[in-house]
């Protein structure tokens, strides 16, 4: 059963099972052209949303409102992408210094997650340890718990040392989420580096360290690139975390400053929508580049194949 | 599963190429398990003091009466919090909201998820750009789903009422009835998440050896009957790993219903996440959101055991 | 997989013995850092602002404010940017915003940070009593009594933004405590289309229900009412406690801390029979979870007769861009009317505004430089200029200025609500029962109880809070 996630997600045909149309004739035919449109309708219902959300973002507010809904033939404009990152006052908007906040707490918590995890996970692939299964577990079931649960007595905690509405606050809360998921994928990979190639540089005289560093480490790169960006992608979308733990302008990240967006006076749908889009296309483009390792990312590295 | 799976890496060949250092430069080397004990230490104190020192604490105050807010000292009160939320009609509702919730929707992802799945795995050609469009919603931010969401079932000027409504269907209130508003959770949730079966159903589909199905259509076996004994049961260890993941993070769920319903109607869509964050922070009763959030976690815990035993399961067999 | 199977299991006690230490480590660790969180918390009223202002610094300095996103928060930061720093050159004001549904939790979560990255809390009327409770804010009675002319007020506008404990409506109680001063007044306003239902408001609630139910059967495509009705902040509630006052209901009686029996008495019950089997009728489908910016939207799409919104979330109606009603102000007022609430058998309006609260965590130069703020700002001049800049004074001198009154079309109508206004009750668990009657409303306006049940069912949750502060443990259920 050993086959990469690469099959299932890469482009191109993979001819490794003749299509059963061969088989089966005519009824297969007309069961095929039947699974086409089924297919074709799925996508469409799962991507409308999002093409409706990108025609939102170009449509002036009076057609946003339009009823019946406009499609096509309304008048494009670029306004609310405008609006996103430039203020009423002319000056940078509160959203695109949300922006910022969430590239520096995403970006900083995603890189404490990996210095701290990757040697971690090399060593629970490596050596024996006491109850490495056991705590192996352990790790990952701490990323299961309710954040709304841990938010309560981590607010405590953070009120004795000062962090709350602090973008450290958030990020070593980022990193302990992502400390597990670090650790579950990337010890797939190191798995997957025969520990002989150490054995080896360690009987030409290196130390286990140096044999980590000079060997091992540099065929590791792709794979942690790779679990990186899906920590970047947890922190860059996380809500909770952000809506109790901040409360400033100077603190608060993308998610809750887009939904601060309604619930004033007015809200400008379109505004909404262009803040979506421009939030979202760094994460779709992100997802893309790991496209491969999408199986293992989403369930925390714990099924891989 | 003996091999590793194909290195996704580059090739390992380089290896040779590197310069030995000198033989016999002694330096004080870290014994293997030092070298263990400092790679994985530090992980370990942050998850400590991140994960498991705030939830002592939490169970520390879940026995008493504290609150954020008014300070003053922490009474105990013994298992008072505990047995008020396990008695209390108000937390029966929402667990009963949640469960309804999850079993919704964890349904109609998995077989939603594993329909397309199936016919993305009977396609020989376009398959990865189908993959990957399907797997747009999964990669959003809640908040944007739940907010476009929101949008576009607006009762008023919604686009799906306005699509229903050139159909000749009347409006339907999605948000503000009881019924309504809590299916439209459901669909918003299915919407985002049927791409996560998806994948590792799809994951499961193509590693299911083409041998099997060669040798079964030799024996001129129904297609049903190849799906039902080659398939499935190739499919379903991973299947059921992807339903107990989506059963955890559904029974979690608070943003979606932040910002789709903010638990309305009424209090028909809270679920237990949204109660704890109410008793957190609208009263400011510490003890009893400390409580309440210890039991969630007990749930979540029986959940999470139940997926790692699936997932040991599946590596060792 | 690599790894060997069933590694470690060999070492069971040494495991255990491990766990065991780290767990009692933690423990210890944990009962020392709560011990810390308590002594602090111990002293149960607010701090005492001196009675003068000590000296301000004459260093740069920021003030900030806590507020949500609305309109008026963006217009005190521009009107004090550049009138107070005609005084304090040094001084920057700036004012942070929370979306509105997160507006309690964020100064709340930061009170019990015992750390606030604001100065001035702009509380709303409801929180003071929790606020104070708690030791949040300063208390400024004696800073009052010397700074301000509290002679110049509606002595209820002075009561219901800073006083505690709770005054009776309409009334100020010249022995109690001040924690506030006015900053922003606001009420309800009747928002009518001119052009379907004529110039002439409706006067009583049961005559404005009839001309809206004729408007929407006269004007297809068009809802007779809309008005708040979300389970969020205090939607659906206010607009419950509106029609309650006006049909002669009582929200509580404040002297015995009752509300079961007082809410759901006879008034209570017509109060609620009126809202969702009269109102609720001529509102539009699906305008359940409706609140400030949905019925302003369907004012501007030209969805509704009449309409009922806060006058300080009203000014956006006017905007052309905003609107389909008119390309102009003109135009829009041409066709939209403002008028005070119709009565009934009282002729009660809700208190809406805010008030400005000093943060009693806030550093003392901080401290003393938000009490010259609050001096400078009630000011009988500045009041008249914060009214030119679109704000809402509560002087009395300022609110039947020409500023004022000029300066929007609904500012007539605020000045003849001030003697009408009713606030809801201010006691430290407003937060709650506020969450209770707003869900409790919002399903029977969305047919998930009815009424009379519902209205049952708050009177006895809020009784219930009241009388659960000594309750052995699940408080807050």
């Amino acid at each position: 059963m050993a086959v990469s996630v690469d099959e299932a997600v890469s482009a191109g045909p993979t001819p490794d099972r003749p299509p059963p149309a061969r088989r089966v004739r005519r009824r297969g035919h007309g069961r095929s052209v039947l699974e086409v449109v089924l297919l074709t309708v799925l996508a469409v219902v799962m991507l409308f949303p999002v093409l409706w959300m990108i025609e939102t973002s170009i449509k002036e507010n009076r057609d946003v409102y339009a009823v019946p809904a406009e499609f096509f033939g309304f008048t494009v404009t670029l306004d609310h992408f405008r609006d996103v990152f430039v203020g009423a006052d002319g000056g940078r908007s509160a959203l695109s210094v949300a922006f910022l906040n969430s590239v520096v707490v995403a970006g900083v918590s995603t890189v404490l997650a990996t210095v701290l995890g990757v040697p971690a996970a090399w060593a629970y692939s490596r050596f024996t340890l006491k109850a490495k299964k056991d705590q192996l577990f352990f790790i990952l079931s701490t990323r299961f718990m309710p954040p709304v649960v841990v938010v309560v007595p981590i607010f405590l905690m953070y009120r004795q040392v000062g962090l709350i509405d602090s973008k450290l606050g958030l990020i070593l809360i980022y990193a302990a989420f992502n400390v597990p998921f670090t650790i579950w994928m990337m010890k797939g990979f190191v798995d997957e580096v025969p520990a002989e190639y150490e054995d080896a540089a360690m009987l030409d005289g290196y130390s286990r360290l140096q044999a980590f560093g000079k060997f091992t480490l540099p065929l590791l790169v792709p794979g942690i690139a790779a679990t990186a960006v899906f920590a970047l992608i947890f922190s860059w979308n996380e809500f909770v975390f952000a809506i109790f733990l901040t409360s400033s302008d100077d603190v608060r990240t993308a998610p809750p400053a887009i939904a601060g967006l309604i619930g004033g006076t007015t809200v400008d749908w379109g505004l909404v929508a262009a803040a979506s889009v421009v939030f979202a296309l760094p994460v779709l483009v992100f997802a893309y580049l790991v496209r491969r390792h999408l199986v293992a990312g989403v369930t925390l590295g714990a099924v891989r194949r | 599963m003996k091999d590793p799976v194909p290195l996704t890496t580059d090739r390992p060949g380089q290896v040779v190429s590197a310069t030995p250092p000198a033989p016999g430069r002694s330096r004080r080397r870290l014994s293997d398990r030092g070298l263990a004990v400092v790679f994985v230490s530090p992980a370990l104190l942050l998850l400590l003091g991140m994960s498991v020192f705030p939830l002592l604490w939490a169970l520390y105050l879940s026995f008493t009466d504290y609150s954020a807010t008014r300070g003053g000292p922490a009474r105990f009160v013994g298992f008072g919090n505990y047995t008020a939320i396990l008695t209390s009609a108000q937390v029966h509702q929402r667990a009963l909201t949640t469960l309804i919730y999850v079993v919704g929707a964890v349904t109609l992802q998995t077989v939603l998820g594993f329909a397309i799945a199936y016919l993305i795995s009977r396609r020989t050609h376009g398959r990865g750009v189908l993959t990957t469009l399907f797997l747009v919603p999964m990669m959003l931010s809640p908040v944007v789903v739940g907010l476009f969401w929101r949008f576009m079932l607006d009762a008023q000027f919604g686009v799906v009422n306005s699509m229903l409504g050139s159909l000749g269907l009347g409006q339907v209130e999605w948000l503000t009835r009881q019924r309504t508003a809590l299916v439209s959770l459901i669909v918003v949730d299915t919407w985002q998440w049927t791409p996560f079966i998806m994948l590792i159903a799809l994951a499961g589909l193509t590693a299911v050896p083409k041998y099997l199905y060669e040798a079964a259509s030799i024996d001129r076996a129904s297609e049903w009957f190849r799906f039902r004994t080659i398939t499935l049961p190739l499919v379903w260890p991973l299947l059921l790993i992807a339903v107990l993941f989506r059963a955890i993070e559904a029974f979690r769920l608070f943003d979606l219903v932040y910002i789709l319903t903010s638990g309305g109607p009424g209090v028909s869509t809270e679920t237990l996440s949204f109660h704890v964050y109410k008793v957190a922070f609208l009263g400011f009763n510490t003890g009893t959101a400390s409580a309440y959030g210890i039991l969630m976690v007990l749930v979540v815990i029986v959940l999470t055991q139940l997926y790692l035993r699936y997932l040991n399961k599946l590596k060792e067999g | 997989m690599r790894h060997p199977k069933r590694v470690g299991r060999t070492s069971v006690s040494g495991r255990k013995v491990r766990l065991a230490t780290a767990a009692m480590l933690l423990l210890a660790t944990t009962l020392a850092a709560c011990g810390d969180g308590q002594d602090d918390g111990t002293k149960a009223s607010a701090p005492k602002a001196p009675a003068t202002i000590p000296e301000l610094t004459k260093d740069p300095l920021t003030l900030s404010f806590i507020w949500f996103d609305w309109p008026p928060a963006h217009a005190l930061e521009d009107f004090a940017n550049a009138e107070y720093k005609k005084e304090r050159p040094n001084a920057t004001i700036k004012v942070n915003t929370v979306p509105n549904a997160n507006w309690h939790d964020a100064m709340f979560t930061q009170f019990a940070a015992r750390k606030t990255d604001f100065d001035i809390a702009i509380l709303d009327s409801q929180h003071i009593g929790e606020a104070v409770t708690n030791g949040n804010i300063l208390d400024l009675t004696d800073f009052v009594k010397k700074n301000i002319d509290v002679d110049a007020y509606n002595p209820y506008l002075l009561a219901a933004y800073g006083q505690f404990p709770q005054a009776e409506t309409g009334k100020r109680d010249e022995n109690a405590s001040l924690y506030g001063l006015p900053l922003l007044g606001d009420t309800w306003t009747m928002i009518y289309r001119k052009d379907l239902i004529g110039d002439k408001p409706p006067q009583t609630w049961d005559e404005m229900i009839s001309v809206a139910a004729k408007c929407q059967a006269d004007n297809p495509g068009v809802s007779g009412l809309a008005f708040h009705q979300a389970n969020g902040s205090d939607a659906a509630a206010v607009t419950y406690n509106t029609v309650n006052g006006v049909y002669g209901g009582n929200l509580w009686n404040a002297k015995d801390r009752k509300i079961d029996g007082v809410l759901n008495d006879t008034a209570g019950h017509e109060a609620m029979d009126v809202l969702v089997n009269k109102m609720k009728p001529l509102t539009a489908k699906g305008s359940g979870n409706w609140f400030i910016d949905e019925v302003n939207a369907a004012v501007a799409q030209g969805k509704a007769c009449i309409a009922f919104n806060w006058i300080a979330a009203s000014g956006g109606l006017l905007d052309p861009k905003q609107s389909t009603l008119g390309t102009s102000r003109e135009q829009i007022l041409g066709k939209l009317g403002f008028a005070t609430l119709p009565t009934q058998k009282t002729n009660l309006v809700p208190l809406g505004g805010m008030g400005m609260h000093v943060s009693a965590y806030s550093p003392s130069a901080q401290q003393a430089e938000a009490l010259n703020f609050m001096r400078w700002f009630e000011q009988a001049d500045v009041q008249r200029k914060w009214a030119a800049a679109g704000g809402v004074p509560a002087r009395t001198d300022a609110l039947q200025s020409p500023e004022f009154l000029n300066a929007g079309p609904f500012n007539q109508v605020y000045a003849d609500s001030v003697p009408r206004m009713r606030d809801m009750w201010n006691v430290p668990e407003y937060a709650r029962l506020v969450d209770i009657e707003n869900t409790g409303v919002n399903a029977a306006l969305n047919g998930a109880k009815n009424p009379k049940a519902a209205l049952d069912d708050i009177a006895r949750e809020q009784q219930g809070v009241l009388d659960s502060s000594n309750r052995k443990g699940g408080g807050g259920l």
